[in-house]
């Protein structure tokens, strides 16, 4: 296990609670935990200097939507006067030819990313609503033709699953891009009072997997994820493959040590609340311009915590109880354990393969 | 103006000191970063300008215990890689 590095390397920061789109799976709104409201650009900028004095190297620029901030350049401009780099995740419907020529001026944005959820409006739009494709593939295209860095994320959900080989397809045969993510919706947010509608079932959970190992070994490399069906069914190809076999543990099986971002991140709430991250947005730790980051990295119990959960054996949940698959599987995300069990320190239900089994999944 | 014998470090560079004394040399405008111990830390925060090489390695001498005698060719090593790098400069002579 990784150790604690002595300040975060990378810091990712709603800079606003607002956004142009209300799409029905998101994360980010109906956290009843959660104040939505925008900070001025002077706490930012403070909060900025702060991390640059701490020698925080990237700075995400998250939401609601980065680029509706009014104050944006400003921003940025705080971000870069500090020897810091950034990055955006975006939906990408908002950035203009002049916003574009701006960031790429700059030499600091690693990269945008911009959601993608299809192959064409019909699809795309369905969850994130009327205009919206064509506003994502407009602006992907700006950031392209002004040579920012684009990175796009494909969210798999129920109106989409159908659609996966078109998606690669256009976004990396049309558009050109070098690669792309995939993840998938999950119960958090929004998404929870739309879970039918959107969530995968199992039968497309399968679908999913199959049809994104498929591509991503047509696009050799080309493919990636860190979550969702195809790493799902990346991971739970090795735990079966290892299970039939009777191998020796994985090196990080058999405890909770699937999440190593608070060794090296943080995150920020729009309201400047500091937080472990997005996904744990209920875990306040303190207070931008209040309480010292470097003293919330270092001392935070809450912190300390997660970063042990790498010592909680998954032998040790009711839920893993007689589970052949334990030596090789890691409790996955703590985020999605706490939306879906209401316990951080709990595997994520989401991610058990036994489960996926048990309700008529394969792996094949 | 004439370039002196005595590197300076680039100002864009940030030194974050992570663990065990180990740290990274960060160059935000080209995102290249060097790792580094704890002597090419202590390297780093002498190289204002006003110090040769030669000055750096004996305060290296002094600040560390047991030295190997190959220390000044590895102190020059790593400067030349930073600077090669656009980590580290020559300052210049001053009026």
């Amino acid at each position: 296990m990784s150790r604690v590095m002595r300040t975060p390397r990378s810091v990712t920061v709603e800079i606003t609670a607002r956004c142009n789109l209300r799409c029905r799976y998101c994360y980010f709104f109906n956290n009843p935990v959660v104040e939505y409201r925008d900070l001025p650009a002077d706490e930012w900028l403070k909060f900025f200097d702060e991390l640059g004095s701490l020698g925080v190297m990237e700075v995400i620029l998250a939401g609601g939507e980065p680029f509706i901030r009014e104050d944006l350049r400003l921003l940025i401009d705080g971000i870069v006067r500090n020897r810091m780099r950034f990055a955006f995740l975006s939906n990408g419907g908002l950035i203009s030819d002049e916003t574009a020529t701006f960031l790429a001026g700059t030499g600091r944005c690693d990269y945008v990313q911009v959601s993608v959820d299809g192959s064409c409006a019909e699809v795309h739009d369905s969850c994130r609503g009327k205009g919206s494709f064509d506003a994502a593939i407009r602006g992907i295209r700006t950031l392209q033709r002004h040579g920012v860095g684009v990175a796009v994320r494909a969210t798999i959900h129920r109106s989409n699953v159908h659609d996966l080989e078109n998606i690669a397809h256009f976004l990396l045969d049309e558009l050109g891009l070098p690669d792309f993510g995939t993840n998938a919706a999950g119960y958090m947010g929004s998404c929870r009072g739309n879970a039918d509608d959107v969530l995968l079932n199992i039968v497309e959970r399968k679908e999913a997997m199959a049809t994104l190992l498929r591509l991503a070994a047509k696009y050799d490399g080309r493919i990636s994820a860190n979550a969702g069906p195809l790493a799902d069914g990346r991971m739970w190809h090795r735990m079966e493959e290892a299970r039939t076999q009777n191998a020796p543990a994985f090196n990080n099986g058999g405890h909770l040590t699937a999440c190593g971002c608070t060794y090296s991140k943080i995150a920020v709430r729009a309201d400047g609340v500091i937080i472990p991250c997005s996904m744990l947005a209920h875990l306040e730790l303190g207070r931008i311009n209040h309480d010292s980051l470097a003293e919330i990295w270092n001392n935070s119990p809450v912190l300390n915590q997660l970063r042990n959960r790498h010592t909680i054996p998954l032998s040790g949940f009711e839920f893993c109880a007689g589970c052949s698959y334990i030596p090789y599987c890691t409790g996955n995300c703590p985020g999605l354990a706490y939306a879906l069990t209401g316990i951080v320190d709990h595997p994520s239900p989401d991610a058990c393969l036994r489960r996926f089994l048990k309700e008529g999944g394969t792996i094949e | 103006m004439n370039q002196t014998d005595r590197p300076i470090a680039n100002s864009i560079v940030v030194l974050r000191e992570e663990f065990d004394d180990w740290a990274v040399l960060f160059n935000s405008d080209t995102a290249d970063a060097v790792g580094t111990n704890p002597v090419g830390v202590a390297v780093w925060k002498l190289m204002n300008g006003k110090r040769s090489i030669e000055d750096i390695v004996s305060q290296i001498r002094k600040s560390f215990g047991d030295v190997p005698e190959a220390v000044s060719k590895e102190i020059c090593t790593f400067v030349n890689t930073l600077a090669d790098n656009g980590f580290v400069g020559l300052a210049l002579e001053s009026k």
